[in-house]
């Protein structure tokens, strides 16, 4: 019960405490701007070169607005608390770890998936993409499997601020090098053998797949395999999360880095 | 204040500089964007096509670290309670904040070197400069007309206490109407205009014509013109908004 608590006021008291630092009427058109912008640079991209058509890079791209705030979610969860300096103080308490810092992700992945439907339902008309009402409850499913698993590689990027202190720039270039390895803007069969490999163990790459194909009239039921595909991807990850952010705590305390940013 | 120019364009460089992991972004961005440029070219015949693709990865990097680099060392100070020691030196903030940009901007000339030498490497692309006298005027200019520019977007971040999410907000829009990676003749005919009063426009082609032979004088003579329009403008409205947040007691908020 006590962690639920935490969960629930820990993570709204956080999210209304980032209010208190941007303003919305900045918050709002900034968080927007960059997916819609991103989606529309590479959608142009590839119609210069010729490749694929604009709802493969709507998709693509829409999918890594959820996959950004995921890792962005949890990254700064705590790398927000090392910068403001009461990281040491939150450890000090007895709380449950992962409703703390699951708590303060969560608003910030729900952020994202509104986000990432936003700039989609802006990007579609300005490209002029259409979807058929189906393909859209389709995609919907896609969106939240890939975004439980981009949380749950979050949860390791997270863990890593125990010890390190720039994980949002780690955070950045992961989510950076997603836009190659997931294949969100090239076709994945363009991409070196070594390459696809690496990106199928990632968090996404099946999300993405899986959403092209609902978004091009495939069932749910025809995309199952690549949907488990991606919660088991996003299960292990969230495995690993757990087990790292015990022993990086402990490192953290150990080696009396918490406080340095 | 040529002192304080060439001193506060040393330290930050040196800053910037210093952290090798912060310096791997430098190094990982363009060669990420070049190389979605090349799968998506598959311009094997066509090695020109993929040189300006890395030159115009290389110049979006230089363009990203002026924008965020910038808002990021204003927000750093604001953080580090010196913002208001700055504002309050008797040397003109301008030159205080420009060195800063320019900076960003050198240390995103790393960024060309590595582009250009990943895409040999794995893409083999050929390195052929076709001007190269040319070609080293280019360079230092193109990065001073987006270190200006980017001395035009710090003055707001000096008012604007979330200004790096600004800096972060800023990067594609850039991007796409300066045409770095996308012709501007696919883009709708209103965004080519905008590019215009862009540096990143001419500091791009300036460094493109003199690589891919054409004719690079004119565009390095437009980096210079816009980077004297940028210093002017961007000293004026330094001027106001640092009265403004003055007025408001905001420097000091984080």
């Amino acid at each position: 019960m006590n962690s639920l608590r935490v969960f629930f006021v820990g993570g709204v008291m956080s999210y209304r405490a980032l209010f208190n630092w941007i303003n919305p009427w900045v918050f709002v058109p900034h968080t927007l701007g960059y997916p819609i912008f991103e989606i529309l640079f590479f959608a142009y991209l590839g119609r210069f070169a010729g490749v694929q058509s604009d709802k493969f890079f709507l998709i693509g791209n829409a999918f890594m607005a959820i996959a950004m705030t995921g890792f962005f979610g949890m990254g700064n969860a705590i790398g927000g608390e090392r910068r403001s300096q009461t990281l040491a103080t939150l450890l000090a308490s007895p709380a449950n770890r992962f409703a703390l810092f699951l708590g303060r992700a969560v608003p910030s992945v729900l952020t994202g998936l509104v986000v990432s439907a936003t700039a989609f339902s802006v990007c579609r008309v300005i490209l002029g993409v259409h979807f058929h009402p189906s393909e859209l409850g389709g995609l919907v499913v896609a969106a939240l499997v890939a975004s439980f698993a981009c949380t749950s590689f979050g949860l390791c990027l997270g863990a890593l601020g125990l010890r390190g202190r720039s994980v949002s720039l780690f955070a950045d270039m992961i989510g950076g090098s997603m836009l190659l390895l997931s294949g969100a803007n090239v076709p994945f069969d363009r991409l070196p053998g070594a390459v696809q490999a690496l990106g199928r163990l990632l968090p996404l790459t099946h999300g993405i797949a899986a959403g092209r194909e609902l978004g091009a009239g495939a069932s749910l039921g025809a995309v199952s395999g690549l949907l488990g595909t991606e919660a088991l991807v996003g299960c292990v990850y969230f495995g690993i999360g757990v087990v790292m952010l015990r022993v990086l705590e402990f490192e953290g305390r150990r080696s009396a880095t918490l406080e340095t940013f | 204040m040529i002192r304080a120019f060439v001193s506060g364009m040393r330290i930050h460089v040196v800053q910037f500089s210093r952290n090798p992991f912060d310096l791997s972004g430098v190094f990982l961005w363009p060669i990420l964007y070049a190389s979605i440029a090349y799968y998506l070219l598959d311009a094997k015949n066509d090695p020109r096509l993929l040189l300006a693709a890395s030159l115009g990865a290389a110049v979006m990097l230089m363009w990203s670290l002026v924008v965020i680099g910038s808002s990021n060392a204003l927000e750093n100070q604001r953080w580090l309670g010196t913002l208001e020691l700055l504002v309050a030196a008797p040397v003109p903030f301008a030159v205080v904040i420009a060195p800063i940009c320019v900076a960003s901007g050198f240390v995103g000339g790393y960024g060309i070197a590595a582009t250009l030498a990943w895409g040999r490497l794995i893409y083999h692309v050929p390195l052929s400069i076709d001007h190269p006298v040319a070609f080293a005027v280019a360079l230092p200019a193109c990065i001073l007309a987006i270190g200006m520019l980017g001395l035009v977007m710090a003055s707001t971040f000096v008012l604007y206490r979330a200004a790096f999410s600004l800096g972060i907000a800023l990067q594609y829009p850039v991007w796409i109407a300066t045409g770095l990676l996308v012709p501007l003749s696919t883009l709708p005919a209103f965004v080519r205009w905008i590019g215009w009063f862009l540096g990143p426009y001419w500091g791009f082609r300036a460094i493109r014509e003199s690589a891919l032979g054409s004719a690079p004088w004119p565009d390095i003579g437009m980096c210079i013109a816009v980077s004297a329009a940028y210093f002017v403008v961007g000293t004026l409205c330094l001027r106001v908004f640092v009265r403004v947040a003055r007025a408001r007691g905001s420097l000091k908020l984080t």
